[in-house]
Formats: structure tokens, sequence, C-alpha cells
């Protein structure tokens, strides 16, 4: 249905533009009246809250009540190994990315391959996509827990020694909670590839049987070149959900720790505002966060356009 | 497509936030000016705005009393025991309408907070007793009990001098409960030791552990996903070397202090607890109440259990294998020679509340002799009150427990930590030696760090604990 | 010649069967993961606590309803679901509606902005929520609205309205213009046109924000959670979780909880899962 957006959108703006120019002069108002109503909600939700995480993380409390600026949240955050660990935590749930979109281009191509009943396949590979986060997190306690079904799977498999307390200790937990996440969001990866192969104009791929390539060459040379924009989007829609939509896996299924071990950018938020009653560094760490988001996007902007002229040459 | 790449170069926030930030500034000026003495920015704006808007009454109504309860944890069938209070002070108050809100423990203290930021929230609220009681006093959200609760009342009242502060009593004790090890007789004989004495120092807890573990049991069981179990090794561990409360409070404020030794040295001893693989493996991701499930099914030889607790192991495995200690001395401070006891949660009543005489009558029902007769019936956790017969304690080994909880000197230390303190510092320590993410220097050097951030964050709490002179307990 | 052909022949197709093979045997073990969390959620909500802790595993051998009926009555899950159900559907109704017209606006108006306006609302996107809670928890606290509907509502529709606008626009744009033309002609209003003929064309890009926006709404946990303090007020993600703290000795009794809030979506996606499937790979854009 999108896939056809772009290119009709543009031949279609072009051709409104000049309609739409003549009128503009005689009721300049009205588009401005059709936007109000997402101006009044996007000011008051988004842009408010910047000014204000902006303006409070320069806030320093004191002892008389009335918060002195200045810039002393920022430089507690520099000395704060939590901090540090929040960020380097976020890193490393990054590279659940790789491994989701490997995972989920592998079980399109086989859907894709239209094999017995891949239709209710889809159906139930995207069914985890739909459970609520603390959902799922509250059930994998008890999955993960040490007499749980992944320990007794372990164990009956003779791998005993593997079985481990998957959310108590502090190396492997950041990793199950990875699990989690990649459990949660393969089934988008796999319906969002499956959905683009289909609109894969046969030709191309009858033209590569004929020359005789194999399952492999023919999906590496044909079919994933075709998906590298949707590769692309959900490359980085999972790099922000890494970034900035974790938070209720922690919150479900560790609080954070054991210690610091699983503490997140989001939940360290959470917890200074909420917890720790310290509303000022809250606003520091959000504001870093977002600068941190921000950046990303840009270079991811910057990384895409690159990419897209060397292709025009 | 065409548009999202654009929409990246604009930076689509940045335009707007300067363009309202100079405006917005200004009156930041002016609100900051305004907003005086109330400790938080939460809580100042909070309480900035309450008197103007009517929104409280979203919470408070008056003739519908709204409690918020906690009990259970520490003592399993106290919710029972609530629901039958309310029904039967229906009978005595039939258009008072009485809603109960059971809390979670681990958001019992940040929902309240939420509440206090907000101005709103129930006519009674539970916190545990001294240090989360007195924060929401110097938070001005409660008021006084004794204002509203005759002296002859609160005069039958036991522990009273947890919650005391400037000659007013800010809460009502229920119950009193204090920490032992249970432990589990069959399990003791098996591994050889004498089932009917218990380690007492420190050195007998090890050489008793080693034992039981080359039996084939697992020595001791806990949970401390939630952090709590480490807290209750910290309330009784911690309190072995101070000789009064003062010198735990000075040494929180003077933070520096905290590392040495005599403060936070016990985690070296905890550690070898868990180096040495006495612990159940699953302690990290159990919470409290899970991981006392383990005695319960006999799978552990020694566990840290409250009065209600015991009695539920009591039922759970049969009364004579259940035995209790208190927690084993390795030192000789005044504070050891007592018991690790508090009336644990404690009632109060909310300054926003529309209902407050209601509430404070409602609370004091509760201490009538059939309400404490049914409290003890329906948990078996002894009532903190004069008037309340110990000879109704059938149970040896509660009846023990009942005891120390009631003669020479009683101290849940965690109750001194401010809540900031205990959150940030008390809880993720014990997680570091129980995980082994961090060795006991760095769980030290946490408290130290805490200590410190809570000073700067939280100045004006900090000014209320430096001039704060805790209650000793008698017979310090 | 003929043995030949015929190992070929067979090499081919045991290759073509071992492959088939394979392929089965991989959608069938990451059939299991998917569904596992959730059979485990079945099978041990309808089982006692004593059942539960002798065999994990197994199916209940004496199902029991038990824990269904007390997750209900302790823990105010019928409450909850209404709140969620109030929630979901206003935010999603007042979001689509806002953004059905700022869309119209962007794609069918020329006017001063109409670039910047569009660039920054969708960049908008990934702005992390956790970012905007502190001032607003603030705001509602000073306007008397934490532990109310509304509260929520309003930041579930300012949260949703990006990625509404940013499909909405995208869909506008592709529909012929002709049709609108001849419209105006005939002397409708804009507004008009885009009552009467730009929405009815667009029903699957509604459908799509529709689905996309109360996915996200109805399991939403931290604004829930920060906003919603109260227990009269939670929405039943938010409840769940606190209610899962509250009985975490008590295994059946949480699943079942799990179970309840499971079902409404669940149900949904079954009967709708065209829409569901479409409405999210249409956020991929191009």
């Amino acid at each position: 249905m999108t896939q056809t957006g772009a290119p009709t959108g543009r031949a279609s703006a072009l051709r409104s533009a000049s309609p739409t120019k003549k009128k503009r002069r005689r009721v300049s108002l009205t588009p401005y009246l059709y936007l109000t109503p997402a101006i009044v909600f996007l000011g008051l939700v988004f842009a408010y809250p910047f000014v204000e995480i902006f303006r409070s993380s320069f806030l320093v409390p004191s002892v008389t009540g009335n918060p002195t600026l200045g810039t002393a949240n920022y430089k507690y955050l520099l000395g704060d190994q939590v901090f540090k660990q929040a960020i380097l935590h976020n890193l490393i749930l990054l590279l659940a990315v790789p491994i989701m979109t490997v995972l989920a281009l592998l079980f399109s191509l086989i859907l894709f391959d239209q094999v017995r009943g891949w239709k209710v396949y889809r159906t139930l590979i995207f069914t985890p996509y739909i459970l609520a986060v603390p959902v799922v997190g509250t059930t994998f306690i008890y999955l993960y827990s040490t007499g749980g079904i992944v320990n007794k799977i372990l164990r009956s498999a003779g791998a005993g020694f593997l079985a481990q307390d998957w959310l108590g200790n502090p190396k492997l937990v950041l990793p199950s909670i990875m699990s989690v996440i990649i459990y949660r969001e393969l089934g988008f990866g796999v319906v969002l590839f499956l959905a683009r192969m289909m609109s894969i104009p046969g030709e191309l791929l009858e033209a590569a049987k004929l020359d005789g390539a194999n399952w492999y060459r023919m999906h590496r040379h044909v079919t994933i070149p075709q998906l590298r924009s949707v590769i692309e989007f959900f490359v980085v829609v999972e790099i922000m959900t890494m970034l900035s939509w974790v938070f209720a896996y922690v919150y479900t299924m560790t609080g954070g720790g054991p210690g610091f071990a699983s503490v997140i950018m989001e939940f360290y938020i959470w917890q200074n505002a909420f917890e720790f009653q310290s509303p000022a560094i809250a606003s520091a760490l959000a504001v870093l966060l977002l600068v941190a988001v921000s950046g990303l996007v840009f270079l991811q902007h910057r990384l895409r356009r690159r990419s897209e002229s060397v292709d025009d040459v | 497509m065409e548009d999202r790449k654009k929409g990246f170069r604009t930076g689509g926030w940045v335009p707007l936030d300067r363009k309202i930030s100079r405006r917005k500034f200004l009156r930041m000026v002016g609100a900051g000016a305004g907003a005086a003495a109330v400790p938080g920015l939460l809580a100042a704006c909070g309480g900035d705005t309450q008197q103007q808007s009517n929104a409280p009454s979203a919470k408070s109504v008056e003739g519908k009393l709204t409690f918020w309860y906690w009990g259970e944890s520490d003592a399993p069938g106290a919710n029972d025991w609530m629901d039958e209070n309310v029904k039967a002070y229906k009978k005595e108050k039939p258009d008072l309408e009485i809603s109960v809100v059971p809390q979670a423990t681990d958001t019992l203290i940040s929902s309240f907070q939420a509440a206090v930021s907000a101005q709103q929230g129930p006519d009674i609220a539970s916190q545990w007793a001294t240090g989360p009681v007195l924060t929401q006093v110097w938070q001005d959200a409660v008021v006084p009990i004794s204002d509203y609760v005759p002296k002859s009342e609160t005069d039958q009242w036991l522990n009273t001098t947890e919650n005391t502060l400037d000659g007013k009593l800010w809460a009502m004790p229920m119950y009193l409960i204090g920490i032992v090890v249970a432990y589990n007789k069959e399990h003791f004989q098996k591994a050889g030791l004498d089932s009917e004495n218990p380690p007492q120092t420190w050195d007998d807890l090890l050489s008793a552990c080693e034992k039981l573990k080359g039996s084939g049991v697992t020595p001791l069981s806990i949970g401390n996903q939630d952090g709590y179990g480490g807290a209750w090794f910290f309330a009784n561990m911690q309190l072995q070397n101070l000789d009064s409360l003062a010198e735990w409070v000075d040494a929180i404020v003077a933070g520096t202090e905290l590392s040495k030794a005599k403060y936070t040295g016990w985690y070296e001893l905890l550690d070898e607890l868990v180096k040495k693989k006495y612990f159940n493996d699953s302690v990290n991701s159990l919470k409290l109440d899970q991981g006392h499930s383990i005695f319960s099914r006999g799978q552990s030889a020694m566990s840290l259990g409250t009065d209600g607790i015991v009695g539920q192991w009591q039922k759970d495995l049969g009364a004579e294998k259940v035995g209790v200690m208190k927690m084993p001395k390795f030192a000789n401070g005044q504070l050891a020679q007592g018991f690790n006891a508090t009336q644990s949660i404690s009632y109060f009543i909310c300054k926003w509340s529309k209902n407050k005489q209601e509430a404070a009558d409602f609370l004091r029902f509760m201490h009538t002799p059939e309400r404490m007769k049914r409290w003890y019936e329906l948990t078996g956790v002894g009532v903190a009150d004069k008037r309340f017969d110990a000879a109704t304690i059938q149970d040896p080994v509660l009846k023990q427990m009942y005891g120390w909880e009631t003669t020479g000197s009683q101290v849940w230390l965690e109750n001194y930590n401010p809540v900031q303190v205990d959150s940030e510092a008390n809880i993720p320590a014990g997680q570091l030696i129980f995980s082994q993410s961090g060795s006991p220097n760095e769980a030290s050097q946490l408290w130290v760090q805490v200590a410190r951030r809570w000073q700067t964050q939280q100045p004006e709490q900090y000014q209320d604990w430096k001039s704060w002179k805790p209650a000793e307990p008698t017979g310090v | 010649m003929s043995t030949t052909s015929s190992t070929a022949g067979g090499r081919t197709r045991r290759a073509f069967t071992i492959g088939r093979l394979l392929k089965q045997a991989l959608l069938i073990a990451m059939s299991v993961i998917a569904l596992y969390p959730l059979y485990y959620m079945v099978i041990t909500a309808f089982k006692t606590r004593e059942e539960y802790l002798n065999s994990q595993f197994m199916p209940p051998f004496h199902p029991t309803l038990e824990n269904v009926l007390e997750a209900l009555s302790q823990g105010d899950l019928v409450t909850w679901t209404l709140n969620s159900v109030i929630v979901t559907v206003s935010s999603v109704l007042i979001a689509t509606a806002v953004s059905v017209l700022a869309a119209y606006a962007l794609a069918r108006m020329d006017f001063y902005g109409r670039d910047a306006f569009l660039n920054g609302a969708v960049s908008l996107m990934v702005v992390p929520p956790v970012v905007l809670i502190v001032p607003l928890f603030l705001l509602m606290v000073e306007v008397g609205l934490i532990n109310t509907l509304p509260s929520v509502i309003i930041v579930y529709t300012g949260l949703t309205i990006p990625i509404s606008v940013y499909l909405l626009t995208n869909f506008f744009r592709a529909l012929p213009y002709e049709i609108e033309e001849a419209a105006r002609i005939d002397g409708c209003t804009t507004f008009g046109i885009l009552w009467r003929i730009v929405l009815p064309l667009s029903a699957p890009a509604l459908l799509t924000c529709v689905v996309v926006n109360a996915l996200y709404v109805w399991n939403e946990l931290l604004v829930a959670l920060v906003f919603l303090q109260s227990n009269e007020s939670r929405t039943l993600v938010a409840g769940l979780t606190l209610f899962k703290g509250q009985f975490s000795v008590d295994e059946p009794l949480v699943m079942s909880g799990a179970l309840i809030a499971t079902v409404p979506m669940l149900l949904l996606y079954l009967f709708g899962q065209r829409f569901f499937i479409r409405g999210l790979v249409a956020g991929s854009g191009k």
C-alpha cells in the first residue's frame, strides 16, 4: 500500500502545488486552523517538557528551598558510576539489533518460500509483538527462574552445568533481558520484511531462477537488495527501541538489579525522579538522553544521505 | 521519505525549544522565588499549588475513608483481618465508607511520595516506623495522631518512641516483629548439630553452615531480588558495632564515616557466606517473600524471618521442626545486646484528609480488645499494646519472640536510614554482595557516595536529620 | 545414463525435501518459542498453587477457575480493564481526529512553515517518552489532573500524533487529486471535501492509525505508572505490574492476571489480524 506512497505522493504534491498556490492568498488562515489542535497537543506534550527539563537540569537544590542556577547536576553525573553503567548497558543492548535483524531476515525468507502453512506460521510468530511488555516480562521471570523451563531444558539435555539464575546473575542479566526483547520484537521484523518481499516484482525472481541461482544466491543478490530500505527502517526503529523503549522490560523483570547490573538510561531517569526524589538529576539525564537520541538520528540521516548519493553515481 | 530527510536536518524540537524558552525562563524565575521551604522540586511544585486548586477532592472525600494499607508481607492474614475490621466498624458507623487499598512492598514509599507531590492521597497511610514516617512528618504530610487520640489510649501502645518527635506521637503501631534466624531442627540433627542449642556467635554460625552444607542441604535461604534480604542482614549486622542510635544518625550525616569498618565492615562477613556458597542459588532472582518459601518447603536449614513468617513456617513444616535464634554475634556494641525488633509498619493520618477524626477513631478501633484478639488469631503476631495478654500466645517459639520484642532494647536499624539512602545504598549494596558484582569495599564506598549525594540533592531533609536526636531505645 | 539421471533426480528431490523439512522444523521451533510463554500463562492460570508447586510444566490435571476469579476480585482487574478501554478509545479517537486535520493541511495545502512543521512533527517520533515525564507530571499535579484518566489521555494523544500525522500525510498525498478538484468545482468547502471525499477513501489508513496507536496505548507502562498512582485509576498493564509485586508468591494468581490483561488484545489480533499486520507494516513508509 505505502510502497507506492512516496512516488505518487510526490507526483500529486506537484500536481496540487498549482491550484493551492492560487488559493493561498485568499484563505491563508485555513491551514493553520487545521493544524491548531495538533500544535496544541505537541506543544503541551513535547515542547513544554523540552523547555522544562532543560531549565530544571540547571536548577541545583539548596538548603533554603530555592534552587540556584548552576551546572552541579551535570557535574555530579560526570562522577556517577551508575550513570556510566546505564550508558554502557544501553550500548550493550544495541547488540540485539543485528541479531534480531538477521533472525527476522532468515524467517521472513523461509516464509517467503511459501512453505506449507506459512500464513499460520506468520500469525504465530507475530503473536509476541501484541503482548504487553509487562506481561511478557512477568512470564519470563518464571521461565528464567532457577527451577524454570529454560534450566529444565538445559538439565534434561544433559547440559545442567549451564543452568543458571538467568536474571540474578549480573553477567547474564543483560543478555537475558535482550533475549526477551528479541523474542517480542522479532515477529515485527519478520512481518515487515515479508510484506516488502511480497511486493518484489515476480519477474526479478523468475529471471534469477532461470539463471540457475540457488536459494542463497538468489536471496543474497536479488531479494535482500530490494529490502534495503525496509531493513534500514527496522534497524533504526530497533535502535530507538533499545535506547528509549526498554523501561518496561527492566522495570518488570529486574528493577535494574542485581546491584546496578541492568540499570539503563530510561530506568535511571525514572528512578531518579520518582524513587530517589531527585528531579534535577533526572532532568539532566533526560537532556543527555535526548541529545544522544537526536545525535543518533542525525548520524543515521547523514549516513543515509551519503549512501543514497553513492547510489546515484 | 523526502520529508523525514528534511526533518532530521531542521532537528524538530530544537527551534520550538528556543522560541518558548525565553518567556518560560522569566516565568520560572518568578515561580522559583515563590516556591519556598518545601523539600525537593517535586514537593515544591506540588505543595505550591494545592491551596489554589480544588484537586485534592479527587482523593479525600468527606464520609469516605481511604486507607493505603500494608501488613500482609509481615503478617500473612493481615489483609483478612483488615476486611473484618471494616465489616465490624460498619456496624458501629454505618454511614462511613471505608476503602482499604493493600499496598505492594516495593512501591510503598514511592507511591506515598507521589501522593505527597500531588498533595492528594489516602486519609490513612502506612509507612515503616521512624525514618520513613518522620520523613513524611518533615514534609508536612502528616498530622500527629496524639492530637486526635487521648493520651490514656496512646499510653497503652508499645514502641511509641519509634515515632515520637517534638513531644508528639505521629503514627500508630499495630504489632511487633523481630528478625530471628529460624532453623530446621531436622536438618540440624542430620548434620550432627545440636538442635536445641543453635549458634550464638559468628564462628558458631560459620561452622554450622559448613556442617549443613556437608550434609547436603542449603545452609541459608533468602530472596534478594528486591534487595530486602540484604536489608534484613543490614538491620541485624550493622547495629552490632553501635552503642547508640545517635551514633548511626551522625555517621549518615557525616557521610565519609560510613566506609569505616565499624559501620560497613560487616559486608566482609556476608561476602564470606556468599563466597562459600551457603545461600540458595536463586537468591538474586527471588523476592524476599518468594525466598521464604524455600525454608517452608524444607529445602534449606536456616532462614531469616519475622514473627508472622515464622508462624507460617511452623504451619508448613510442623511446629516441632522450627527453632529460632537471635542473629549470631560478631561484635559487642550496646545495641547488639538487645533485639532486632520494631513495630514495622505504622499507620498515620494524612494532612489533606477531610476525615481526620474519623480516621483516628477507626485506627483506635483497631486496638479494641476484640480486634486485637482477632489480629493475633489471624496472623499469629503479637500486638503492640500493653492490654494485649502475652499469655494468649500459646506457641513456645512465638512466645519467646514476643518476649524478646517486649523486653530490653529493640532497634530495627533500617528505620534510621533516610529513605533515599536506604533505597540507593542499603538495597543495592546488599545486591552487590549477594550477586558478587561488587566487593565489600565497593559496597562501603557506595554508602559514602550516596550519603554525599543525599546531602546535595535533599539539602533540607539533610538539615532535618542533622538536627534530629533520635529517641534511644530503653536499656541503652 | 538412466541411472545417473535418476540419482541426480533423486538427489534434487531429496535436497528439496530436506530443505523443506529443515524449513518446517525451523518454523515449528520458532512458533513453539513464540507461543510457549502464552501456553505457560494459560496452564499456570488454571492450576491450584499446590499443583503448580508439584508440576510447573504440565497442563493442569484439575483445572480451576479459582485464580481467575480471585484475580478479578482481588486486584480491581475489572476497573483497570475498563480504565484501559476508556483511555485507549479516547486517546486513539482524539489523536486520529487531530492528525487527520493536520495531515490534510500538510498534504493538500500550501502555506508558510508547512515543511518545517511536518519535519518537526515527524522527528518527534524518536523522542523517548521518559524524557517528558517529569515536567508533565508536575504540570498534571499543578492542574489537578494527576490520578485521573484525562492526564494519560492527553499524554498518549500527544505521543501518538507524530506517527499518525506521518502515516496519514503520506496516505493523503497518494490519493488522486482529481476527485477533490472536481468536488471543489462543484462548490464543496475544504472541510466538506475532507469529510465527504477524503475520509471515506482513507479507511485503510485510518484503521492503520487506530491499530498502531491502540496497541501502543493499551500496552504502555511508564506513563500509566507515573500519572495514575491511585488504585482505582490504574490501567490494566500498570495495575498488573503492581499486582505482580503484591502477590509475587502466588504464581498462578499472577499468571491469571496476566492472562486477563492479554485476552482482549489477543482476540482483537486474531479477528483483525489483517489490519494489525498491515498497520504495523505501513509504519515503515517506503
